[in-house]
């Protein structure tokens, strides 16, 4: 095992923590430099190799990361969901990514919407909180975020991205009086 | 969340604990690579790269099973740096290698780390050779190299650090013979 990430699921989909096998296609999608361009993207594979050892030193640090969504229909890697707070940044983020092939089916928001769960359960983060930084003009990105309920809160300078929007999810109490998400969506 | 427990061996010299990398080492690196001494590798660099840089090395371990140790001094428990075994995707060949904080120098201990290391290559990894990635004109380093027993072999474009000595260290059999001798 490379992390202690825990397993999370959904109907369509298995959150896990990254697997040796899971580099190949992660560094596919982080050197698409136009898919991966909100996200941060790599010009060559020895970079995207490093973000993959990043990520499992980042749940060393921290206790958490980005998992592995795994799509249970086809076993494979369909993209990466999590929680992100490198040094720099200025709160712990939920994100996403989604791989080539899988888009367009609602994965992103499956997956994120669990990850975020996880994140506000007492028994797995216990984090009160949650941002999402999103690049200006990643409208799919915002969409989604808008759609998980969160609302825009203001603009940063993030080290590696540039000018980034930051966005705020609704916190654990409020979902947990609501019983779901879909008042927002 | 309880954070992994490392499952990286612990090695010791005369002089040296060489241990798993923790995140308080940090504040250390950072004190290092804020400084033009760091030139050499890759330095200098803010403090959100140093953060990842230590990151990725922790990932370095669990992807490959070898990597950097963090180095303490067994008398005064100050900490000295990292030495270890390095071998990113797209890295030429495996690397023993040292980065030592400038305190740290000019007492042998770079030397003592990277003997252990490479024998914890050869020994228990089972490496048939190993190379160090030496910045020209970095003499400290050459000079540990030296002490080795290593000697240039080729030159190499490295894609972020530019061109770069590739010392060539004595294979196992060699440094057993010269251990018998």
């Amino acid at each position: 095992m490379l992390t202690n990430a825990p397993t999370l699921e959904t109907e369509r989909l298995i959150l896990r923590g990254p697997h040796h096998d899971d580099a190949e296609p992660l560094m596919d999608f982080l050197c698409d430099l136009d898919r991966a361009k909100g996200f941060g993207a790599y010009d060559n594979r020895s970079d995207a190799w490093r973000w993959f050892a990043l990520n499992i030193g980042h749940w060393h640090l921290h206790g958490y990361g980005y998992l592995t969504i795994e799509d249970k229909a086809t076993g494979k890697a369909a993209g990466i969901t999590g929680i992100w707070n490198p040094h720099g940044w200025p709160e712990p983020e939920l994100g996403w990514a989604v791989f080539d092939g899988f888009e367009g089916k609602g994965i992103a928001y499956e997956a994120a919407l669990r990850a975020r769960e996880w994140a506000y359960d007492p028994e797995g983060l216990g984090m009160q909180t949650l941002t999402s930084n999103i690049v200006p003009g990643n409208e799919r990105s915002i969409a989604l975020a808008e759609r998980l309920g969160a609302w825009f809160e203001r603009k940063y300078e993030n080290v590696y991205m540039g000018e980034d929007l930051l966005y705020r999810h609704p916190g654990p109490a409020v979902l947990d009086a609501d019983g779901s998400v879909e008042a927002y969506a | 969340m309880t954070r992994i427990a490392f499952d990286i061996p612990q090695l010791e010299t005369d002089r040296i604990i060489m241990r798993a990398p923790r995140e308080d080492d940090i504040e250390h690196e950072l004190d290092f690579y804020a400084t033009d001494a760091s030139r050499f590798v890759g330095g200098p660099l803010r403090a959100d790269e140093v953060w990842r840089q230590q990151s990725v090395i922790m990932g370095h371990w669990q992807m490959r099973g070898y990597g950097y140790w963090a180095l303490d001094c067994k008398e005064s428990g100050a900490y000295l740096g990292r030495v270890g075994l390095w071998n990113p995707l797209g890295w030429p060949e495996p690397e023993v290698g040292w980065t030592l904080m400038p305190a740290a120098h000019g007492k042998g201990y770079a030397t003592e780390a990277a003997l252990a290391a490479r024998s914890h290559a050869y020994d228990v990894l089972g490496w048939d050779t190993a190379v160090s990635l030496i910045a020209p004109g970095n003499a400290p380093s050459q000079a540990v190299a030296r002490r080795l027993g290593a000697s240039v072999d080729y030159m190499y474009q490295h894609p972020r650090f530019g061109e770069v000595e590739i010392w060539r260290h004595p294979a196992q059999d060699a440094v057993a013979a010269g251990r018998d001798a």
